[in-house]
Order: C-alpha cells, then sequence, then structure tokens
C-alpha cells in the first residue's frame, strides 16, 4: 500500500507542513498505523482511513479545493481579455519592450490579487502568488531602467544632429598636431630604450618589451584624444548605450527568472499520487512523460527521440527505409532467395547500422524512462518539476560532456565500429570469387583453412606469416640499432657540425616515405641506378626486383633507411636530456666510456623510449606502403606462393590482394581479424604503460 | 667567447678545456667516428640527389636510366603540369587533408575537455571503450568502406569518395587523440576552471576562454599530425579512390611508375620533388612539435 509522508521536503531536504488538509491527515494515519503495535487498533485505523479514501470528495478541504479551481478558471479567463484592453489603454508612443513589460506587470499586479487569499490553501496558489509578487517587484526596475537609458539615447540622438561640424573640423586639427607631437615622444623614448639597450643595461627581451610598451601607451593617448571630436564621441556614445539596453535587459530577465526557479525550489508541491505511475505508462513514448509532468519544452527534445525511434530507427530494423536490406533480419538471410541485384554484403552493414540505431534509440528510451521517474519521484517528496530555465541550466552544466561528445560517438560508431563489425561478420562468411554478390555464412570455416593452411588461399598464410614475423623483427630492429648508433655518434662532445648532421639524419623522416620508397623501386628496377652500379662491380646481370632473397634484402634496407631517422630523433631528444653530472660521477668513478654506455646511456633511453619502439614493431607488422610500393609484394613465385601473393608480400598486403584484386574477401576479413587482435594486443601493451593509464585517471 | 679567445693567445700551449686530453685511440675512434657519420650523410643524401638529377635531367626518357648524362631541364615538371592531374591531386589531397584535422580538432577539442573536466555517468566506460576502439587498426574496416559509401551517396549523391575517405581518417584520430588532449589538459591545474566558473563562465564560456588558449601546443600538435596522416597514406586511399582526377598525391604519383599507360619516372621524380619540399620544410621546422607529439601520446604508430 502506498503512504504518505506527513511533510513534504524539497531539494536540500528542508521539511514543509502539508497544506493539503486531507492529504495531512491521511499521512498522519498512515503514520498511526506504521507506529500501532495491536492489530485490532490497527485494522480500525485501516478502516478508518479507507472510509476517508472512499468520501474523498466530501473532505472539505477538497471541496475548497474544487471552489477554488472553478474560481481560478474564471479568472484565468476575465484576465486574459483584461490584460488585452490594458495594452489597449497603453499609449501609442511607448515603445513596444516598454509596452510589453507594463502588461506584464498588470497581468501579475492582478495574480497577486487573486491568489493572495487562496495561498494558506494550497501551494500551487503560493505558488503564484509569490511568482507573480517577484515580477511585481522587479519589472519596475526594468522599466525604469530602459526609460532611463532611452531617455539618454534621445539626447544623444538629438545632439548629433545639432553638432557643429566646425567644432568637428578644429578637434580634428587638434588631433594632428597631437598626433604628431606624441609620435615625437613615442620615438624619443624607444630611441632612449635603444640606447640603453646598447649600453647594455638592459637585455633585448627587454628591449623588446619596453618598445612594445612605448607603442601602446602612445596608441592609448591617440584613442583617448580621439574621443574629444564631438561627432565621434556623440556616435561611440550610442554605441554604448544601446549595448548597455540590451544587455542590461538580458541580465535583468535572467534574475528574474533566477529567482523565480529560487522560489519553485523553496515552495513545494502537493501530489496526490504516492507511487511514480507516469514513468511506466510512457516508457514506450519518450516525451510524454514530461508533457504530463508539466515539462512543455523538455517533452518537444523527447518527441524529437520518439520521432527518432519511431520512424527512423524501429521501422529501419525491421527492414523498412533500407538501401537494400531488410534491417536486422538481413543479417541471417544475407539476401538469400532474394533478387539479383541484391548483394548480400549490403545487407550484412545494413544489419549492423540497425542494430546500432536501435541500441540508440533505446539508449533515448531509457534516458527519458529515467528523467520521467525521477522527475515524478521528485514530485511525491515535494520537490517541484523544474521549468525550461532550470532545465537547460542542467543540459549545459551536467549535460555539456554528452552534448559535446556526441558527434564524436557517432563518427566512431558508424566510421569506426560499423565497418569492423561487418569485417568481423564477414569472416564467417563465404563471399569468395564465386559468391561475390550472395554469400551465406559458413561459420569458422575460414579459420580453419587459414590455420591449417588449406585451400587457395589458406595455403600460403603460414608462410607469409612466418615472412612478416621476420620481416618485422629485423627491419626495425635494424632501424633502431642504426638511428641509436648514429644517435651515440653524433651525441659525442667532441663531434662538431651536430646540427649538420641532425637536419641531414631527420631526411628519411621528413620526405614523405611513399615517395622515397618508389624512387627506391625505380633505382633497382632493370636499368636503375644502383642496378648499374651492381652490374659493374659484380660484372653480372642482377635483378633485384625478380629475386626472392634479394628483394627482401633490399626492403629491409629501405626500411632500415627510413626508419632509423625516427628513432634517430628521439634518441637524440632523450639523449640531450640527460644530465652531465651522471657521466662525471662516472668518470670519478673511473668508468670506462664503454661502461658508462651500458649502464647509464642504454637504460635511461631504453626506458622512455621503449614504448615508442613497440608501436614501430607494430608499425612495421602493417607496413603495407613500403612492399606495396616498393615491388607489388613480388617477385611472383607462383610455385611457392601461388598466384595470389608474392614472395614478399606480408599479411597486409596478402589481405590487400585477397580482398580488392582476387576477391577472396571472407578469408582476407578472416586474416585481417587476426592481425587485428595481435596490433591490438601489442597496441594495448605499450598503452598500459602510458601515463594516462597508470595514474588511474580513467 | 670574445674574451676565452683572448686568452688563448695569452696562454698558448696551456690546455684548457674542460675535456681529458684526446689519446691516440681517441683520435682513432674520432676519426672514425666522423667517417661512420660522413658515410650515413651519403647514404642519405645520395638517393635523394638522384631523385633530384632525375626530375631536372631532360636526357631522361620515359624510364630513369641510370647510365645517362645530365642536360637541365624542366620538360619534366611541364609534362607534369600539362599531362598529369599533378595539381588535381594536390589540390584533392590538400582537401582532405585540412577537412580531416579541421574535423579531427574540433570533435577532439571538445571530447577531451569532456573527459578530463567532468565526472559524468557512462566516462570510465566509454573512455575504456574508446580506449580499445583506437587499437582497432584503420584498415581492418576495409572491405566494408566501399559498400558503405555506396549506400550512404544513394542517399545523399553529394556524399562523395572523398568525404567518406574524410571521415575514415578522422574517426580513429579522434578515438586516439581524445587520449591525448585528455593526458595533456589533465595535466592543467582545475583552479583556473574553478576562478572562471566563479567570475561567471559557463562551461562553453571555461571551454572557449580557458581550456583552449591553454591546450593550444597540444592542439597543433593533433592537428598536424591528422593533417599530415592522409599525405602519407596509400592503402585506403588507393581503396577508396578510383578515378584519377579524385586521386591524393600518393596513390597519384604511384600511377606514374606502376601503369604501362602513365609510365614517366622522371616525371614522377619532379612530382615527388615538389610535394616533399614543402613538407620537408615543414618537418624540420615544427621538428620539436611533432616529436613531443609522438612521445607525448603516441600509441598508434
Amino acid at each position: 500500500m502506498a503512504t504518505y509522508s506527513v511533510h513534504l521536503k524539497d531539494d536540500i531536504g528542508n521539511k514543509y507542513e502539508r497544506k493539503n488538509k486531507y492529504l495531512l491527515q491521511l499521512a498522519q494515519l498512515d503514520e498511526k498505523i506504521k507506529q500501532e503495535a495491536d492489530s485490532n487498533k490497527k485494522t480500525e485505523l485501516l478502516k478508518e482511513r479507507k472510509s476517508l479514501v472512499s468520501n474523498k470528495k466530501k473532505h472539505p478541504h477538497n471541496i475548497r479545493l474544487e471552489e477554488f479551481r472553478k474560481k481560478e478558471g474564471e479568472f484565468l479567463n476575465s484576465l486574459k481579455s483584461n490584460v488585452a484592453e490594458y495594452k489597449k489603454t497603453l499609449s501609442e508612443k511607448t515603445n513596444n519592450q516598454v509596452k510589453n513589460l507594463k502588461t506584464r506587470m498588470y497581468h501579475h499586479e492582478k495574480r497577486i490579487d487573486f491568489y493572495k487569499e487562496y495561498s494558506e490553501l494550497t501551494y500551487e496558489a503560493d505558488f503564484k502568488y509569490r511568482e507573480s509578487k517577484i515580477h511585481v517587484e522587479q519589472i519596475p526596475e526594468i522599466i525604469d531602467f530602459i526609460e532611463g537609458i532611452e531617455a539618454e539615447l534621445f539626447q544623444a540622438i538629438e545632439a548629433k544632429d545639432n553638432l557643429d561640424p566646425k567644432d568637428d573640423a578644429r578637434m580634428k586639427e587638434d588631433l594632428k598636431s597631437f598626433k604628431k607631437e606624441a609620435k615625437e615622444k613615442r620615438d624619443k623614448e624607444i630611441q632612449k630604450v635603444k640606447e640603453r639597450r646598447k649600453e647594455g643595461i638592459i637585455s633585448s627581451k627587454a628591449e623588446t618589451n619596453a618598445i612594445k610598451e612605448v607603442k601602446r601607451e602612445y596608441k592609448n593617448q591617440v584613442k583617448l584624444q580621439e574621443y574629444k571630436i564631438p561627432s565621434k564621441e556623440n556616435k561611440d556614445f550610442i554605441r554604448s548605450k544601446k549595448r548597455e539596453l540590451a544587455n542590461g535587459i538580458r541580465r535583468s530577465e535572467k534574475v528574474l527568472k533566477a529567482d523565480v526557479a529560487d522560489t519553485r525550489r523553496k515552495i513545494p508541491v502537493e501530489f496526490e499520487k504516492s507511487r511514480p505511475v507516469v514513468a511506466y505508462a510512457t516508457i514506450l513514448l519518450p516525451g510524454v512523460g514530461q508533457l504530463i509532468n508539466g515539462q512543455r519544452r523538455k517533452a518537444l527534445f523527447f518527441i524529437l527521440a520518439t520521432l527518432f525511434s519511431y520512424f527512423i530507427a524501429i521501422p529501419y530494423a525491421l527492414g523498412y527505409g533500407n538501401y537494400q536490406g531488410e534491417g536486422v533480419a538481413g543479417l541471417i538471410s544475407l539476401a538469400e532467395g532474394g533478387a539479383r541485384v541484391d548483394k548480400s554484403l549490403i545487407f550484412m552493414i545494413e544489419g549492423v547500422v540497425a542494430i546500432f540505431l536501435v541500441l540508440i534509440a533505446i539508449g533515448l528510451f531509457y534516458a527519458s524512462f529515467r528523467d520521467v521517474l525521477k522527475t515524478e519521484r521528485r514530485m511525491i517528496r515535494g520537490i517541484r518539476p523544474t521549468n525550461w530555465f532550470e532545465t537547460k541550466r542542467t543540459i549545459f552544466q551536467e549535460g555539456f560532456p554528452y552534448v559535446t561528445s556526441f558527434p564524436a560517438m557517432l563518427v566512431i560508431i558508424f566510421i569506426v565500429l560499423v565497418p569492423v563489425i561487418t569485417t568481423f561478420l564477414l569472416s564467417f562468411t563465404n563471399m569468395n570469387p564465386q559468391n561475390q554478390s550472395k554469400f551465406t555464412w559458413v561459420g569458422v570455416d575460414n579459420y580453419k583453412l587459414i590455420a591449417l593452411g588449406e585451400g587457395l588461399a589458406g595455403s600460403v598464410f603460414w608462410l607469409i606469416f612466418i615472412w612478416t614475423i621476420i620481416w618485422t623483427l629485423v627491419a626495425t630492429t635494424l632501424a633502431i640499432l642504426l638511428g641509436f648508433f648514429l644517435a651515440l655518434l653524433v651525441n659525442n662532445d667532441r663531434i662538431k657540425g651536430k646540427k649538420f648532421f641532425r637536419t641531414i639524419y631527420i631526411l628519411p623522416w621528413a620526405v614523405p616515405a611513399f615517395i622515397t620508397i618508389m624512387f627506391f623501386s625505380i633505382m633497382v628496377a632493370p636499368g636503375g641506378v644502383i642496378t648499374e652500379i651492381l652490374n659493374s662491380i659484380f660484372n653480372s646481370r642482377i635483378e633485384i626486383k625478380n629475386d626472392t632473397v634479394l628483394t627482401r634484402a633490399a626492403l629491409i634496407l629501405i626500411q632500415g633507411w627510413l626508419g632509423s631517422a625516427y628513432v634517430f630523433l628521439l634518441t637524440t631528444g632523450v639523449l640531450q636530456a640527460i644530465p652531465g653530472d651522471l657521466y662525471e660521477a662516472a668518470d670519478i668513478d673511473g668508468a670506462s666510456s664503454f661502461e658508462k654506455l651500458r649502464r647509464i646511456t642504454v637504460p635511461l633511453v631504453l626506458f622512455q623510449i621503449a614504448p615508442l619502439l613497440v608501436t614501430q614493431y607494430t608499425f612495421n607488422f602493417n607496413n603495407f606502403s613500403v612492399i606495396f610500393l616498393f615491388n607489388s609484394g613480388g617477385p611472383f613465385d607462383p610455385q611457392r606462393y601461388g598466384n595470389l601473393a608474392g614472395s614478399s608480400d606480408l599479411l597486409i598486403s596478402y589481405v590487400y590482394k585477397l580482398a580488392f584484386v582476387n576477391q577472396y574477401q571472407a578469408i582476407a576479413a578472416a586474416i585481417t581479424i587476426f592481425i587485428s587482435l595481435g596490433v591490438m594486443f601489442f597496441a594495448f601493451l605499450g598503452f598500459r604503460r602510458s601515463k594516462g593509464f597508470k595514474e588511474g585517471r580513467l | 667567447m670574445a674574451l676565452f679567445s683572448k686568452k688563448n693567445k695569452k696562454e698558448k700551449g696551456l690546455y684548457l678545456s674542460d675535456k681529458p686530453p684526446l689519446t691516440v685511440a681517441g683520435i682513432i675512434g674520432l676519426v672514425m667516428s666522423y667517417t661512420i657519420l660522413f658515410a650515413w650523410v651519403l647514404a642519405i643524401v645520395w638517393p635523394l640527389f638522384q631523385m633530384v638529377v632525375s626530375a631536372f635531367n631532360g636526357r631522361q626518357q620515359q624510364y630513369i636510366m641510370g647510365n645517362e648524362n645530365f642536360e637541365f631541364s624542366l620538360r619534366h615538371f611541364e609534362f607534369l603540369y600539362n599531362e598529369t592531374y599533378y595539381l588535381t591531386w594536390v589540390r584533392n589531397t590538400l582537401f582532405i587533408a585540412i577537412s580531416t584535422a579541421l574535423l579531427t580538432l574540433v570533435m577532439v577539442s571538445f571530447t577531451g575537455y569532456a573527459y578530463s573536466r567532468y565526472r559524468f555517468k557512462g566516462r570510465k566506460a566509454s573512455l575504456m571503450a574508446i580506449m580499445l576502439i583506437q587499437t582497432i587498426p584503420t584498415f581492418a574496416g576495409i572491405t566494408a568502406f566501399f559498400t558503405m559509401h555506396s549506400i550512404v551517396s544513394s542517399v545523399i549523391p553529394a556524399f562523395s569518395r572523398q568525404m567518406m575517405l574524410i571521415l575514415i581518417y578522422a574517426g580513429p584520430a579522434i578515438a586516439s587523440n581524445t587520449f591525448i588532449l585528455k593526458g595533456y589538459i589533465d595535466s592543467v591545474s582545475t583552479e583556473l576552471d574553478d576562478a572562471a566558473k566563479i567570475d561567471g563562465c559557463s562551461n562553453f564560456d571555461i571551454y572557449r576562454l580557458i581550456i583552449m588558449p591553454i591546450a593550444r601546443p597540444m592542439l597543433t600538435i593533433i592537428a598536424l599530425w591528422s593533417f599530415i596522416g592522409p599525405f602519407m597514406d596509400y592503402l585506403l586511399a588507393k581503396v577508396l579512390l578510383t578515378s584519377p582526377s579524385t586521386y591524393t598525391l600518393a596513390v597519384g604519383l604511384f600511377t606514374l611508375i606502376s601503369d604501362f599507360r602513365t609510365m614517366n619516372q622522371p616525371a614522377f621524380a619532379a612530382g615527388g620533388l615538389l610535394t616533399a619540399i614543402p613538407i620537408v620544410i615543414m618537418f624540420v621546422v615544427l621538428q620539436k612539435q611533432l616529436v613531443s607529439g609522438l612521445t607525448s601520446g603516441s600509441v598508434k604508430g
């Protein structure tokens, strides 16, 4: 059984007496029933309560309340016409804003008269009475403010017409001479500062600052002088007054609303309901609950959510309004038995999109439900629902993170998650050259093919995988060692021309990699520069691009060339930051330079750049550009690699060839998932060590 | 410096350096160091020099040959300008890169701020989700991108492949940079925010007037890297862009050396040179910022 509490409570827990005598009586009975131990008396009390409830309409308080409601209706009707009449009596001349304010004033004055006598009867009337009172107190101030400024403006505008152009001209002359004088003074000051700099009394930074200051001072003086020109002064005066007017009104309105909101918080509501019902009843119709609770503008937003859910998300999920697919059902059918143009892949993507749309809709439903429930529960406790002014404030304060990161979340969901999930699902299908437009679910067959190294596409997987691992380890390690070694050499105290070396050494990093890779590819092609040189040295025809071993070696060397610059840069940064006294202390202790390197330099550098080196390994694991742009994964070796892959292909370029050249999308997807999991694992390892994660500031 | 040299002249023969005197082994080591350093300079400069030479060598025909003589000419640049879409590629790349950078910047600036400064419901969960998502390599969704584009463009015909590409570049960039920026803003004390709040700043005012100016160095880095990303990428652009007039530089220039119909290696060298120069200048000038961006939050290579 729902019970009532004797007191009403507001936001911060202040207690208020109930004004509704009927509810008070009920509440008191409830209290008694709770405390009563004797079961006989308890049943009696319960009976009493029942009779009270059944005689609800005859309760004196309710009768008075009914009377009040009737009168209020009459009053409001007459108020409307009264206000309209009053508006007509206002003179035509008064400005619109003032007119509106005066009408509002009149409106609230009438309201005060009416609600005052009922303010003891119900909190509703009490609130309306006090609300109007605030208006009546504050509106005159606003009117005064407007009229004051209007008068000033009026004067200024009149003065504008009476301005003497001669005055203007004279003041302009004055200004010119003033400017000249001030300029001379300024130049002299600057000269002085410069001299002091020459004498070495002040630093160059102090010099520039002092000059800046002098110049600013000059500007300010000129500006001040400019305002002595009457026309300019007048213009500026009018502008600033207009601004003051607009700002002032806005500010006062805000204050007024804030005061009303404050009263809202202080005057409770009384509610006959003792259990939230609306929230559950309107759970499927976001917006309606808010409407029932009297939050009209908030309701509007949630009604948009309803429209989105019922006219976009749900129909889409059911298959209406799809490009081709059948919504979520398309995920199962995959266009089986559909028209010729229907493509399974489209069905799949639309299914995934549909799922996300439904999830968003459910999220909105839930948000609305929570909102209505919260408001209702608060109303039962006695807290008045927030009005738009308050809601807006909450949205801008607490809702800020949601509102601002919403677009980013949408992009992440639809651009990152949807495709990735599609790829994941695709890896369980049989999308291959024979089943391009229509394919079906085949379970984990693709993964089996890969794992066992069977089938046309799977047979070379392990071969490629091993080369990928070798490539990753060798190429990255080479680059790291090279970069580290070079950085050590350049950082030696005795080496001169550090800047020169450093600038040259970062060139491989600075020149876009695709350009250098392509140019290396040209240079080692038959007839290319490098080929010619090698030929003349070894006196034989060497064709790097047609030899598996040579191609692989060339690739590793190129990546060493490319990657060393980055490691060089990182290491140099760390080396420069190592304090010199560490080495001095080591010197005093008699350490050799090798020991210093082993015990100071390497640990310090490694500690700082290790996470970045991990990313170098994952980067090379997926280094599509260097493989594809150098020799398109070739040379081809059909006996070992079949027709789908070349002998220098990495997994990623193999995926590319499978999916986009040979149309084995399903197997490509399975390999992609395999690679991604590996990369994610290593990325996570690197990430776990990062600062943001460690400090637990998630 | 002037002071020291005077002294040196006066007291010639006195060893005044902080460093211990060079031993014979030290001298040999130093000579070896210089040899290695210059050898590496050669290894870096020589290929780049070859590229410059081939770009200006009028003697080169369709293929760049190693044994030809040099004759200065700008004809490869003319070819590039007249016979290929080079300028369109530049425009496309700039369009894609700038849009990606802007989109990333706007979104990340909001998410980074929100995640750093607010404790809202679902924050931890969504942050973990973003963290996982940003470790997924971009190419994982590659098979779906093309089809997704055709679905969207059937609804909105104006949605071009390049726009899809921008979104594809921006999506993961938003995820990973949210973390970087969040970490950066975390390191800024909240006292400034509190002071601003007391002075009556709204949340948006704090974002605009306090956080953005403070985070500017990191925002610059984020913008720079999001700008560079599309410049360097070949794979995604190759998969999505299909007609030569929509290509980016990486894809477009590759057609000059891979396709027999459009093969012109010297023109490639010329185009590569033109593309590389501004980027190299940018990298050398902004070296410090770019590296600090990598070290501060690098998770992906």
